[in-house]
């Protein structure tokens, strides 16, 4: 893998690496996914609804969505596999090798690292959603200073893996019934067809409307975030939502000088030298 | 269908045209058409025997009328017109005869009268002349009625809850494939005024013999008898099945619970931008 500046400046602009591009690919395939499987499945769980049988003819119809669904299906299961593979190998190479090679991995070292990957949700995620809620309700102008993912990120991430955990393993057995009810009584196929639909209007409605808000919608990234394609975010962006980890950055690259205040940071700190003045 | 039988075969009472008015036709009479193996005059009374012996009958086992018994059906109450409708789905463009196929029949078959009546007849029966959606429509007629299955104390809207299993969900997505009320409620080979009730140990929906039905080769040739104990009927309701109904009620409040906090959070996301600097108690 290429090693890519951690601050790339285009124009002027400072841009900060945030995904790689096998993390991008991941994430298009997921998404890519995750949109033909909701396209194919709402028809089915909302059969009586006007729009469906239009939406459902768009894929085939009853002869074919199906197949649609379950090709997307098993493309996502694959990911799935993929991405936990992908976690065990980078965890290992980049964070426990390296400790082991330098002979310091004591006991338990390995759970601590995982524990502490830069996805795990932690203490300062409490107390992120503490202040951002002081912060929405007018207590005060500053924005709690995010980590590299902070707790929206965090719960990006976790909802969907729980939910291709459940979606998935239902859509298994529901996709190979005959052969699943060799063992399991066909009552629960009842209840993994609840699971399955359930869960996945669940899914479907936290990814199109808080995913996308973040994502799209919110004022700070319309019309589009663009770090999912280009992998890099803008400094406005960093400042906003990781100011943290922005700084560590910026120390990091030597760019001391250039760190900007926090965001809702430059009126409130004016202002209070202002009013002493 | 009955173009070949005279007026006065079924209106047994005309004798002279132009006719008084008219009896309503039993459909039960012995019409003069004779039935080719047999030579016997055809009549439908084999049916009658069947329905009465069936679950929809109007004598119980003792020969007393059964409660409620005029809900129970008569030939004309299933047997409307579109049940007679000839292969409507040949090339799905418009209901009625299809010129395209009847084209075919004549090839061979040089009398129009019958090409018209084989056509009608026979093929009717050798295809199956509604879709799984309509055979739905035609039973929920009585076995959606709330006020019917209430009744008889029936588990289920029958129809309703077939229509929220896949089957259901793909009939009224007019697939022709998946199995309607008659596919599972009447033994194979036998005829569908036979449906007996799922606690006759014979009855194809009993228990026991659910396996084979949803074990016959066109559908899940591989399901063992585990499969069939699948809740086809289940309702959200918690008077019929209330696991289910728990089990639903659980993804609501999980739904709820994850959105509405977070679609608060948009909301309020959504005032702030608005007033940026607007913190409480700094009165500028």
């Amino acid at each position: 893998m290429e090693k890519q500046p951690m601050i790339k400046i285009q124009d002027g602009n400072k841009y900060f690496y945030r995904l790689t591009l096998n993390q991008r690919i991941q994430h298009v395939v997921l998404a890519i996914t995750v949109v033909f499987l909701v396209l194919t499945g709402m028809p089915l769980k909302f059969h009586d609804a006007s729009w469906a049988p239009y939406l459902y003819s768009l894929f085939g119809g009853i002869k074919y969505a199906p197949i649609v669904h379950k090709i997307n299906g098993a493309i996502l299961m694959g990911l799935f596999f993929y991405h936990i593979g992908y976690l065990i190998y980078v965890i290992r190479k980049f964070h426990i090798e390296p400790k082991r090679q330098k002979g310091e991995l004591k006991k338990y070292d390995s759970l601590k690292i995982v524990l502490t990957q830069c996805l795990v949700p932690n203490l300062k995620d409490a107390f992120d959603i503490r202040d951002l809620l002081k912060y929405l309700l007018f207590f005060t102008n500053k924005r709690p200073d995010g980590d590299n993912f902070t707790w929206k990120e965090k719960f990006d991430y976790w909802a969907p893996f729980w939910g291709m955990v459940i979606i998935g393993l239902s859509g298994l057995i529901l996709w190979n019934k005959e052969l699943f009810t060799q063992i399991l009584p066909g009552g629960v196929l009842n209840f993994l067809l609840i699971a399955h639909s359930d869960e996945a209007l669940l899914a479907a409605l936290f990814l199109f409307i808080w995913h996308w808000y973040n994502v799209h919608f919110s004022t700070s990234v319309f019309p589009m975030g663009t770090v999912f394609i280009t992998g890099y975010l803008s400094e406005e962006l960093m400042v906003e939502e990781h100011y943290q980890y922005y700084v560590e950055v910026m120390k990091k690259a030597g760019l001391e000088n250039e760190i900007l205040p926090p965001h809702g940071g430059p009126a409130h700190e004016s202002h209070e030298g202002g009013h002493s003045s | 269908m009955h173009a070949r039988v005279k007026c006065e075969g079924c209106h047994t009472d005309i004798t002279e045209i132009p006719h008084k008015p008219a009896k309503k036709v039993d459909c039960l009479v012995e019409c003069h058409i004779v039935e080719p193996s047999s030579e016997k005059k055809f009549s439908h009374k084999d049916v009658e025997t069947f329905l009465a012996t069936s679950v929809h009958g109007r004598l119980d086992n003792e020969g007393k009328e059964k409660k409620y018994v005029e809900d129970y059906p008569n030939c004309k109450n299933c047997h409307d017109n579109p049940l007679y409708r000839p292969l409507s789905f040949f090339k799905k463009v418009r209901p009625g005869i299809s010129e395209a196929s009847l084209g075919r029949c004549r090839v061979c078959h040089k009398k129009e009268e019958f090409v018209f009546q084989f056509y009608n007849h026979v093929t009717t029966r050798l295809h199956k002349s509604r879709n799984p959606l309509n055979i739905a429509e035609m039973c929920g007629r009585c076995h959606d009625d709330p006020a019917l299955v209430a009744r008889h104390e029936l588990s289920t809207k029958a129809v309703f809850s077939y229509g929220e299993t896949f089957h259901g969900k793909a009939a009224s997505f007019l697939d022709e494939r998946v199995p309607d009320c008659l596919d599972c409620h009447v033994n194979k080979g036998e005829s569908v005024h036979q449906m007996i009730s799922h606690k006759d140990p014979k009855a194809s929906t009993h228990d026991n013999n659910r396996g084979k039905i949803c074990a016959t080769i066109d559908c899940h040739p591989s399901a063992s008898a585990k499969f069939a104990s699948y809740g086809v009927h289940a309702e959200f309701s918690l008077v019929q099945s209330p696991a289910q109904y728990f089990f639903t009620v659980f993804f609501i409040i999980l739904t709820g619970c994850t959105l509405l906090p977070l679609m608060g959070i948009i909301f309020l996301d959504i005032v702030r931008r608005f007033f940026p600097h607007a913190e409480m108690g700094r009165r500028k």
